[in-house]
């Protein structure tokens, strides 16, 4: 990435700099001639892409004189980002939409057993909703500082458009700590069902059973649930962390770590969002009987055995063969 | 909403060009506004002439906003410095609203420094003192004036009583007008003591004395402006990018227009070194052998001006002897210059002329600061550098009215304007102030004490605390009435607790507490201060002399607020309670207790012949106030035919000689005798006698004349040298058939047993002074400048090492002066410099400590710290270190350190700042710090409410013993230190 | 059309932060926010050059470009304004700038920093010319007044220039022809994309 690279040669200019300082020797000021040896800005800027001195202001921050940097950031706000968000969440719903066209719900082959299985506890669910609520939150609003001045504003007018994006910031800042605590829990309650095995690899091969109506082998989560699972612990994690970089200035760096922390934020955001669209989609009109495993957290016992076969084998040969631990289903 | 603007402003767009959209939005701001105000006619190109300066000052003042219509504009000036910037206020219903540039002004032409463009918050500052206070049984109390007048007035009387007049000290200021400083001296003098003191002792006393001593005046020779003619500037100890930012002004534009050598000699790689082209890093403490290194490459290569010296200088021959001790391998020996590079600095400074010398207080704050000025004035004789434009000793003062209240004699050694202090100056004085001289001696102690001088105030805890036999006066000073200084700004802070404790009485009169009251409080005292509320220099009127002798006349801006007055309302009170003010205000007018100022300048211009502050009538320096724009930036003289100010120089700069009615238009060049003195020409005042007996190495004698030798002032009617005018000399000449009737009547008057020996600075007529200029001549006469100032304790320079000074090796080959008694107080430094070296201070303090001063704040800072504005820049006390002195130590840079000092067991607690501006083995502390005390934070000392925004370690709780022999100047800039990290 | 640019002559500045303190006595700027300030580059060293730098009112702002709500506008006189009212406090333009002009009351995090704050050129903001609430808001607006910010105004040695950007270009550079060096007019090139030949 181009900010990175930047980055990369701040450290390293920076650290030139203090080699040069280093190395002038103070008995050397004797015989020169400070006018003839003054800093000039567009050799500094050449050597360092910045130029910082002194201030006497304890603001030390303030004592970055000139950073262009700014120019590339700016272009990847203004620009990249656009591009990047607009093919991950417009691709992907486009994606989506041919898929669900042509491919339609994923019915259950065996139809409904009438048994049921349970499959998230009331705790499960609380964390994952509490997290996904927050989290469509934060995209909308995020979404709003990317695209909304482009899309929203023309309509809303100036006033109401701030009013409502000041809104929007501070539900972004402050649904991040229970955003956070979610996705911790999140890689904590789950961590275990979701190492990578043998299992993975073979599902993957066979496509996961998208094409066609296979129905590979999986344990309580198959690799694509593995994939979301990861996808949130990690992008959340960073998604997090970059965020709360920004949102506590200079505390962790100086302005360019916060125009790269900004950066890693969007780009993984609007990633993070691409993947919790297929998500939802899988979760909902994707696939018959998955809704209900984060809906009232029991799924039918024939749902469990077409797509996760080995974790309802696990279920049984723990609770018994009868299928012990499965109950009727309200239906029946 | 934005929508409004933009069409707003398409508006302007649409009709094309920049002037017409501007005239036609904005009424007032015309091209020419847009070009002055772009900094234009400051700038390098009206000086090209592309654009007249005159029709850019013609601009009209720009119109005022909506918020402030309505508001009358105000002109003071600038309280911090020297320079002497105009403020121009804005004021709004009594509220000071606003400041402006102040573009009329020959000095700083709209600019300001961040003090001067921040002075509108002294007046506002919510920190200010608001009534009296007394401190009663530790606790400070409120009081009414008429209390506090009471209570001080009758303490003063018992202790008056007990120990005599002498052991009140007065501590003035230079901080007050003319006015005020002159009504306090007078004060001192009605209640019968001299020891009435004000920063200048501090400050440059000692350029005062050695400057005086060589050529008759102890004053800038020149102006700031006058500095752009100059092909060689050298700035020698001083800062003035910190200390007199506006002054840079006119340093730079010289610098770029005349493509002038900038050479600065100093420890540090200060501000103003930073556009050096010659930037020189000296030892501190070694002036001497730096200034006669140079001199000993000019007398090698002959680059002397013979011709100036044979006809203006005395002494000569003795001062080559010294320098010829002083070879390039001993100046680097002890000063740490290579030969070479002074060599260089020499040829410049000796060739490519007219060179100017630049000093401040990196000179005079030393033990040999007036020896240090002594050479300086004779390199620039030397060099045949004085009396011309871009010439002189351009001695930059510090405060806004140092030179000032140095004229008026707030001072220890003299009655106003340099009479000094024998019964011929008090006679004289009785004469002007219409008082029986018998009176004035009733006052005093005794004869001898009358016309002793005082007590330094460096010294002022010593005369508090020293055995009473020690103090050549009745008793130990007993009470201190300070109005308007510091106390953290004057050295060995340690000590001077000891003397709050032994006082009787401390009267802190200030619109600040200052570091008085907070020390007072930590050294134990639970009763007897008085803190009296004074108003800012901004809520009076009255004259100021910047440091080019310029008089300008500052209008009260804002009444001044809650329950201060002003110094001259303060002085009255305290004279008439003393039952002197029928006395010495006799022919002041009195309203309402506030003299009026006018008046009291009257008496001034009718007393002060012997300095020319006689033409400067308040009437004239009001009309250079209001035709500021009239004076040209080069010259400050205004255009002949202007009917107010025609051919004056601004503000009128002494000696003005004559009375007001003369019209003699001020002296901007001192001594330039290519001017006739009408035109504000001169020479050297023979001041030291006509002539000289000289003893020959045979054994015999000669005598020497003292007068200048074929070089007189332009249009003068004697060509030659002169002694001062007196009626016997006019007589001689024939020139006393031009005194009228009246004028021979008050000659007679002042001398009636012998009118003869009447001399032009006690003539009270003015006539023999108008007689003088009438045929050409200078009243005080026309002499030769002296390299040999015999009479001072080194008649020709001597380097001596610093009483505290890292080269140990060198304090045998040049130890300071012997122990003496100097103005009633002993002088040990010799006994504290041997005892220093016998047990090895430098082994303990390795490092060399020198303090100076920074742009946010002035002096003892206690102003300038409570303005936020200011306050917020500079947070933290801090220490310079260089980077290898503190990787030795293990010291950050923003890191707390301990500074440890090489007496009384001093600490410090501060912040490194750890910076190349310092050498190795050199270490430098801002002085405007105070209100914390060894590591321990005062602030709950201060009346609640007053306590400045921004305390820290005073400079001065570190620096150590050490006093010019010459006038008690303290040693603030090279003692020895230690550094490590807290 | 007058395109209004600030100049700093760093063979001139010394540091003496008069522009900064006008700066807050002219528009009553609280504690902690400094629309200008002073740096030194190379402090102690030679060739050390003090600049002092605010808002640069650039050509094409990168602050505008930014600015999620659109609250930053350059007016035809070139100056870069924004509106108080408008702003939400996210700290885009501060990301954005070059020079490190956009300032927030409150140290912390931008949910609670408040409105953005930043030199105007002595111009104001959005509301009515020299009206109470442009002053609160913003500060005095002494362009409306036919004057120039007072910084520049204020400067002790002339070297902060303010003004139309042909006339200030010209001044410095008859200033380097007449002394014969330069060290550039900083922030020049990334502010309007432009030098001054010295």
């Amino acid at each position: 990435m181009v900010c990175l690279a930047r980055f990369a040669r701040l450290v390293i200019g920076t650290g030139v700099l203090l080699l040069l300082i280093s190395a002038a020797s103070p008995s050397g000021a004797q015989q020169v001639n400070p006018t003839a040896s003054s800093v000039k800005e567009q050799q500094l800027l050449q050597e360092l892409n910045r130029i910082q001195g002194r201030v006497s202001i304890p603001d030390q921050r303030s004592g970055v004189l000139e950073q262009p940097a700014g120019r590339e950031w700016r272009e990847f706000r203004n620009v990249t980002l656009h591009w990047i968000g607009g093919i991950a969440i417009l691709g992907m719903l486009a994606a989506l939409i041919i898929f669900y066209l042509s491919r339609g719900m994923v019915r259950l082959q065996s139809g409904r057993s009438g048994r049921t299985l349970v499959r998230f506890s009331s705790f499960e669910r609380f964390v994952h909703w509490m997290t996904a609520t927050c989290f469509i939150i934060l995209a909308l609003s995020g979404l709003n500082i990317t695209f909304g001045r482009t899309l929203l504003l023309p309509l809303m007018g100036h006033e109401a458009f701030s009013e409502w994006s000041q809104w929007a910031k501070y539900a972004h800042n402050y649904l991040s700590f229970p955003f956070t605590i979610g996705v911790v829990l999140i890689f904590l309650m789950w961590l275990a069902g979701n190492l990578p095995n043998k299992v993975d690899v073979a599902w993957l091969k066979r496509g996961g059973g998208i094409v066609g109506h296979d129905h590979p082998p999986a344990y309580r989560f198959n690799a694509g649930q593995k994939a979301i699972y990861w996808v949130v612990v990690i992008g959340g994690g960073l998604v997090a962390a970059t965020g709360y970089e920004l949102m506590f200035p200079f505390y962790l760096s100086g302005i360019e770590g916060m125009q790269l922390a900004q950066v890693v934020h969007a780009t993984a955001a609007m990633l993070f969002m691409a993947v919790m669209l297929a998500h939802i989609y899988i979760g909902t009109i994707g696939m018959e009987g998955a809704f209900e495993a984060m809906g009232s957290g029991t799924v039918d016992v024939n749902w469990a055995r077409e797509h996760h076969s080995l974790w309802l084998e696990e279920e049984n040969a723990r609770t018994g063969a009868n299928d012990a631990r499965t109950q009727p289903s309200a239906a029946e | 909403m934005l929508i409004k603007r933009t069409q707003q402003r398409s508006e302007i767009a649409s009709n094309g060009s920049i002037a017409a959209g501007l005239s036609r939005q904005r009424s007032g701001f015309d091209r020419r506004t847009f070009l002055r105000r772009s900094g234009l006619a400051g700038g390098a190109l009206a000086a090209l002439s592309t654009l007249p300066p005159g029709s850019v000052r013609t601009a009209k003042a720009a119109m005022a906003g909506p918020l402030t219509s309505g508001a009358t504009v105000r002109k003071s000036i600038c309280t911090h410095c020297s320079v002497g910037c105009t403020v121009t206020a804005e004021v709004l219903n009594g509220v000071w609203i606003g400041q402006e540039p102040s573009w009329d002004s020959p000095i700083n032409r709209g600019s300001h420094c961040a003090k001067g463009a921040s002075v509108r918050e002294l007046v506002h500052s919510e920190r200010r003192l608001r009534y009296p206070m007394k401190l009663v049984d530790g606790q400070w109390t409120r009081v009414s004036w008429d209390t506090a007048i009471n209570e001080i007035g009758d303490k003063l009387f018992e202790i008056r009583g007990r120990s005599g007049p002498d052991s009140v000290y007065w501590l003035g200021s230079a901080k007050m007008t003319n006015e005020g400083s002159y009504l306090f001296r007078k004060l001192g003098a009605f209640w019968g003591t001299n020891n009435t003191d004000h920063q200048a002792r501090i400050c440059h006393s000692t350029t005062v004395t050695g400057v005086a001593n060589t050529w008759g005046y102890g004053a800038m020779t020149n102006s700031y402006n006058d500095i752009r003619n100059a092909k060689t500037q050298m700035i020698m100890g001083g800062n003035p990018a910190e200390a007199h930012p506006v002054s840079l002004q006119h340093l730079l534009e010289g610098k770029e227009l005349q493509r002038a050598n900038f050479i600065v000699i100093d420890p540090r790689l200060t501000r103003t070194a930073a556009h050096a082209t010659e930037y020189v890093r000296m030892r501190p403490g070694t002036d001497i052998p730096v200034l006669y290194g140079i001199m000993w490459h000019i007398l090698q290569n002959g680059w002397e001006d013979k011709e100036f010296i044979r006809q203006r200088v005395y002494g000569f021959d003795d001062l080559r002897k010294e320098v010829e001790k002083w070879n390039p391998e001993e100046v680097e020996r002890v000063s740490g210059i290579p030969g070479e590079q002074l060599k260089r600095v020499a040829k410049m400074f000796a060739t490519e002329k007219p060179s100017t010398l630049i000093w401040a207080m990196g000179q005079t704050q030393k033990t040999v600061g007036t020896a240090n000025v002594r050479a300086s004035c004779i390199l620039l004789l030397m060099t045949g550098n004085v009396g011309g434009p871009g010439m002189g000793a351009n001695i930059f003062r510090g405060h806004d009215n140092v030179q000032g209240a140095t004229d008026v004699g707030l001072d220890i050694v003299t009655l106003p304007f340099y009479y000094g202090l024998a019964e011929g100056a008090w006679k004289h004085w009785a004469r002007v102030w219409e008082v029986d001289y018998d009176f004035l001696k009733s006052r005093f102690d005794s004869k001898q004490l009358m016309e002793a001088p005082g007590i330094p105030l460096t010294r002022w805890f010593e005369a508090a605390t020293l055995p009473k036999e020690q103090v050549a006066q009745k008793d130990n000073v007993r009470a201190v009435f300070v109005q308007g200084h510091a106390s953290n700004s004057i050295t060995r802070v340690p000590e001077s607790l000891n003397g709050l404790k032994a006082l009787e009485l401390l009267v802190i009169a200030d619109p600040h507490p200052t570091t008085w009251a907070s020390l007072a409080v930590e050294a134990g005292r639970k009763n007897g201060v008085y803190i009296l509320p004074v108003a800012t220099q901004f809520e009076c009127k009255g004259s100021r002399v910047a440091s080019n002798r310029s008089l300008q006349w500052g209008e009260q801006i804002v009444k001044p607020i809650f329950e201060s007055k002003d110094d001259l309302e303060v002085i009255y009170l305290m004279a008439k309670k003393c039952g002197l003010a029928d006395q010495m205000f006799k022919n002041i007018k009195v309203e309402n207790n506030l003299p009026e100022a006018e008046d009291v300048l009257r008496e001034m211009n009718r007393g002060s012949w012997s300095t020319g502050y006689c033409g400067q009538s308040p009437e004239r320096l009001k009309a250079h106030m209001k035709n500021q724009a009239k004076f040209d930036l080069l010259t400050m003289r205004a255009p002949k035919d202007d009917p107010e100010v025609g051919g004056d120089y601004y503000g009128l700069p002494w000696p003005c000689w004559g009375s007001p009615e003369v019209r003699h238009p001020g002296t901007p060049l001192l001594y330039n005798t290519n001017l006739a003195v009408m035109d504000g020409g001169g020479t050297f005042r023979p001041r030291f006698g006509i002539e000289r007996e000289e003893k020959l190495p045979d054994g015999t004698t000669r005598k020497v004349s003292l007068l200048a030798d074929g070089s007189y002032s332009k249009g003068s009617e004697i060509t030659d040298g002169y002694p001062e005018f007196t009626l016997a000399s006019l007589k001689k000449l024939g020139w006393d058939k031009d005194l009228s009737e009246a004028e021979m009547a008050t000659i007679t008057r002042i001398n009636s047993a012998n009118p003869d020996a009447v001399s032009w600075s006690l003539d009270l007529s003015g006539g023999i002074q108008r007689v003088a200029l009438k045929h050409g001549c200078v009243p005080y006469g026309n002499g030769k400048a002296r390299m040999n100032a015999f009479g001072l304790p080194d008649p020709i320079p001597v380097h001596r090492e610093p009483i505290y000074t890292p080269r140990v090796d060198l304090v045998a080959k040049y130890p300071t002066l012997p122990d003496a008694k100097q103005f009633r107080m002993p002088n040990i430094g010799f006994s504290v410099q041997k005892a220093a070296v016998e047990k090895g201070i430098a082994k303990q303090f390795p490092l060399i400590l020198s303090s100076g001063r920074l742009v946010e704040y002035e002096g003892g800072g206690e102003e300038t710290r409570t303005n936020p504005w200011l306050a917020e820049l500079q947070q933290d006390m801090f220490i310079e270190i260089n980077p290898t002195d503190a990787a030795d130590r293990g010291i950050k840079d923003g890191g707390w350190v301990w500074v440890t000092g090489a007496e009384n067991n001093s600490r410090a607690r501060m912040k490194a700042l750890v910076t190349e501006r310092v050498g190795k083995g050199v270490a430098w502390m801002p002085f405007h710090f105070g209100g914390w005390f060894a590591g321990k934070d005062l602030r709950g000392n201060y009346p609640k409410g007053t306590d400045p925004i921004v305390l820290g370690e005073s400079a001065n709780t570190i620096t150590t013993y050490g006093y010019d022999p010459a006038t008690g100047m303290q040693e603030p800039k090279v003692t020895l230190c230690q550094i490590a990290a807290a | 059309m007058a395109r209004m640019k600030f100049l700093c002559d760093a063979d001139r500045c010394i540091e003496c932060n008069a522009c900064v303190t006008a700066c807050k006595n002219e528009h009553e700027v609280p504690w902690g926010i400094n629309r200008r300030r002073v740096v030194t580059i190379n402090d102690g060293k030679p060739g050390e050059r003090s600049v002092s730098m605010a808002c640069m009112h650039c050509t094409d702002a990168p602050c505008a470009a930014v600015c999620p709500v659109n609250c930053i506008y350059t007016t035809a006189d070139g100056v870069v304004l924004h509106s108080k009212d408008l702003c939400i406090g996210c700290g885009y333009c501060f990301y954005a700038c070059p020079f490190g002009a956009p300032q927030y009351p409150k140290v912390g995090n931008f949910g609670s920093r408040g409105k953005m704050d930043k030199c105007t050129f002595c111009a104001g903001g959005p509301e009515a010319d020299g009206s109470k609430e442009e002053y609160e808001k913003y500060g005095a607006n002494r362009l409306a007044e036919g004057k120039l910010p007072l910084c520049a105004e204020m400067c002790s040695t002339k070297s902060l220039l303010a003004g139309d950007g042909e006339i200030i270009a010209q001044i410095y550079k008859e200033r380097v022809m007449k002394r014969g060096y330069g060290s550039g007019a900083w922030g020049w090139k990334t502010a309007y994309r432009e030098t001054i030949e010295s």
